[in-house]
Order: structure tokens, then C-alpha cells, then sequence
């Protein structure tokens, strides 16, 4: 269970809190999914490594003056992956539209990258942000439009009520993918753009009124941050640069996850994804 | 109430089922392969027929589920009095009352279609 998180099941938690006792408002699942990894697998130890990692951080948030274990969050456990990628995407998208139904923002530990498509299709936003070191816009990748590489694309292309799709930190990709991202509906923001001190996530993307999802890839982290990931991709972004991103498309957005995480360092990356999902919460519970 | 017992594995989408003592149409089935130790499961997405809420439920495919009875009938409007209408059933000549739905304009001597579950109704 996430640290602060209370048992859906009704095991309880630290502060003696059944699911029965409180109103979700963020719904973590876990989505182990390690099928297409292209690299470095690893991913299906991604939830338990980010639960795990997670364990160490204070309740308390000096920032907003908030104590996690008070802000409804329910940890749904892990949604068994299996082979079948599409019939787990519809299984796992079912999954999360219980939380949007019940009025909760899903949180969704990965797993690769292609989880994101069921927590897309769950929440239905307007605009996808990403943080990603890829484009993740291949058509299909080894003939597969399932593959973590294709994800972005897909949400582009299968998710009718995405209008823009905005990444942040991607620094690599093939050449047919920087001809995609130069359409209308795609921004891609590079990890220099990002560090210049001016920046912020409005001079990208207009949030105001819109419906966000917000996907952290751990790989947008430079690799000496996050090595635990299956494609490293060097020249990455600042854990606190990533931090502010997070911290600015919470109040809008109404589905998170982070992916791609996976069990080949010390927990860093772990430790990483877990922090950015609280400051997730956070954010997200004190602008409401 | 009016109902039969079924499989959940016999399910499909377009079909009725009780979810929260509710009568829901399904519109949308999935299912997920079994884990190391567990049965397959399906996941059952639907609409309440007479409240609109959207319900869920997630079993293993060789529960028992009950499937609600829903009678489809023709009916004739006899009047309309503000947001009710009295209706008189073409079968029966019985004559009932509805609520017109906000979404339906219907006025005296018109036929319509609704469907019925004990004294729940609803115009198709």
C-alpha cells in the first residue's frame, strides 16, 4: 500500500483508517505492465518499488501546510497485468473510470509507458502532458501500436476528446516521430527550454478551463537521477524542474500517472516517481 | 421483483442487469484472464434504465447474477398535464401515469414505446 494511502480493501493503514471511513479523492493503482519494454525490462516491479521507496517521506508537507494521510487517498492495490495488452488496457481503463465515476483523481503507478492509455481513455481530458525523454510517437514499433514507444501516439489518435498533447523534457526520437510532433497538436518542450529560470508551464501550454492528464515518464529525469528505467536517455531534466511541472498541472488535472519505472537501481527512480506523486496530491488538494 | 438468475460469463453488451438492487443496461464488458490461482473475471460497465447512474461490477465469470425483466410496451398518450402525462396502455387499456422526460416533447393521441419494471417506467 502507498505510504499514507488507506487500504480499499479495508486492511486499514497506519492511521487505523478503513476505505469505509473516508471519501476518496485520488485513487492509486498499480499497473504492472512489462510486456513491450524495449530495452531494460522491469516495469512490473515498478508499483512495489515506488510503494516501497515512498516509505521514508515525512506525512507532513510544510509547503501547503497538509498531511498526506488526510487527503483521501486509496490505494486500490495492483491491477494484474497479463499478455494481452489491449484486453488489459480495457480491463485496467475500468478500473480507473470507477474512480472518475466516484468523483476521485486516478493515480497510476507503472508499469510502462502504455498504461497511460487506459488512464486516458478513463479520464477523457482535453489536453495530455507529458514528461517523457521520448516522443513515444511511433505509428508502431516492432509492428506493435501497443508498444510504450507508440503511446503517445496512440492517445493522439484513439482518445477523441485529446485535443493537444504537450511533452516536456523529450530529447530523442526518430526521425518520422519529429515529422508527427511537428503538427498543431503536438508541443514538445526540450529539457534546455525547461531549465531557463522564465520558464513556466503556461508559456507552453493554456490550462486555464481545460481538463489535463499528467503522465511522468521517469526517464524525462537525467539517468543520473533515475537510472532505474529501461531507456536512459542522457542530458535529462532536474528532479526539481520536474517538480514545479508537476506542481503547476495539478490543479488541472484529473489523472495522473508515472511510469517506466523499474528495479535496475538503487531506488532512486523509485524514490523519484513516489515524491513527484505526492507533490502530485498535494498540489492537486490544495487548490480545491 | 421480476427477474431471472444467469452466469456473469453470459452477459453481453445491449443486455440488462441488477447492479445495487438497480436494473442497468450494460454498455460495456470486459474480461480478464485469470490470475495464477484465480478464476477469470469480467468487468461489467452499465447505465441504471429508469436513473441514468452509471454502476460497475467486477466478478468472476461463473458468478451468479441476476438479469432484471424488463417489459416493452406500446402505449397511447391520453393527456398531458404539465410535466406528467396520462398513458394508456394499448394492451391492457389500462391507464397510468408518467413523467414526461425532460428530453421528450409527446402530446395527446400519440403512440410511444416504454418500458416497465413493476411500477418503474420509462419511454423508450
Amino acid at each position: 500500500m502507498f505510504p499514507g494511502a488507506t487500504d480499499e480493501h479495508g486492511a486499514g493503514d497506519a492511521a487505523g483508517q478503513t476505505a469505509d471511513s473516508v471519501d476518496a479523492n485520488f485513487v492509486v493503482v498499480g499497473a504492472p505492465l512489462d510486456v513491450s519494454t524495449t530495452f531494460q525490462p522491469g516495469t512490473r516491479f515498478g508499483p512495489r518499488r515506488i510503494r516501497t521507496f515512498s516509505e521514508p517521506f515525512d506525512d507532513y508537507d510544510y509547503r501547503t501546510d497538509q498531511h498526506f494521510s488526510n487527503l483521501g487517498v486509496v490505494d486500490h492495490g495492483d491491477v494484474h497485468a497479463w499478455n494481452d495488452v489491449s484486453a488489459y488496457l480495457e480491463w485496467l481503463k475500468g478500473t480507473l473510470r470507477d474512480a472518475v465515476w466516484d468523483d476521485a483523481i486516478p493515480l497510476v503507478l507503472g508499469g510502462e509507458h502504455t498504461v497511460s492509455l487506459a488512464g486516458v481513455r478513463a479520464v477523457e481530458p482535453e489536453v495530455f502532458v507529458c514528461l517523457d525523454a521520448h516522443l513515444d510517437l511511433y505509428d508502431a514499433y516492432d509492428g506493435n501500436e501497443l508498444s510504450h514507444a507508440a503511446v503517445t501516439r496512440r492517445i493522439l489518435e484513439d482518445v477523441d476528446s485529446v485535443e493537444e498533447v504537450v511533452i516536456l523534457g523529450a530529447r530523442t526520437g526518430s526521425e518520422l516521430e519529429w515529422e508527427r510532433a511537428d503538427a498543431d497538436d503536438v508541443t514538445i518542450v526540450s529539457p534546455e527550454t525547461v531549465a531557463e529560470p522564465s520558464f513556466t508551464v503556461s508559456d507552453v501550454v493554456d490550462l486555464e478551463g481545460r481538463s489535463a492528464y499528467l503522465s511522468v515518464d521517469i526517464d524525462a529525469a537525467d539517468p543520473g537521477y533515475a537510472p532505474g528505467t529501461g531507456t536512459t536517455e542522457p542530458f535529462g531534466l532536474e528532479p526539481r524542474e520536474m517538480r514545479e511541472i508537476v506542481r503547476a498541472v495539478a490543479p488541472h488535472a484529473s489523472g495522473f500517472d508515472v511510469v517506466e519505472v523499474n528495479d535496475r537501481d538503487d531506488g532512486q527512480a523509485a524514490s523519484l516517481a513516489g515524491k513527484l506523486l505526492r507533490e502530485f496530491v498535494f498540489s492537486a488538494a490544495s487548490s480545491q | 421483483m421480476a427477474k431471472q438468475q444467469t452466469e456473469v460469463r453470459d452477459l453481453q453488451e445491449g443486455s440488462y442487469v441488477m447492479i445495487d438492487d438497480a436494473a442497468c443496461k450494460i454498455n460495456g464488458y470486459s474480461t480478464a484472464k485469470p490470475g495464477k490461482h484465480g478464476s477469470a473475471k469480467a468487468r461489467v460497465e452499465a447505465k441504471g434504465v429508469f436513473d441514468g447512474k452509471k454502476r460497475s461490477l467486477s466478478q468472476p465469470v461463473d458468478a451468479k447474477i441476476w438479469v432484471p425483466i424488463i417489459e416493452r410496451k406500446q402505449g397511447q398518450v391520453v393527456s398531458v398535464d404539465g410535466n406528467d402525462m396520462q398513458v394508456m396502455d394499448l394492451e391492457t387499456y389500462e391507464t397510468i401515469t408518467m413523467r414526461i422526460p425532460e428530453d421528450k416533447d409527446v402530446s395527446p393521441d400519440e403512440d410511444i414505446e416504454y418500458l416497465e419494471m413493476e411500477d418503474q417506467r420509462k419511454i423508450v
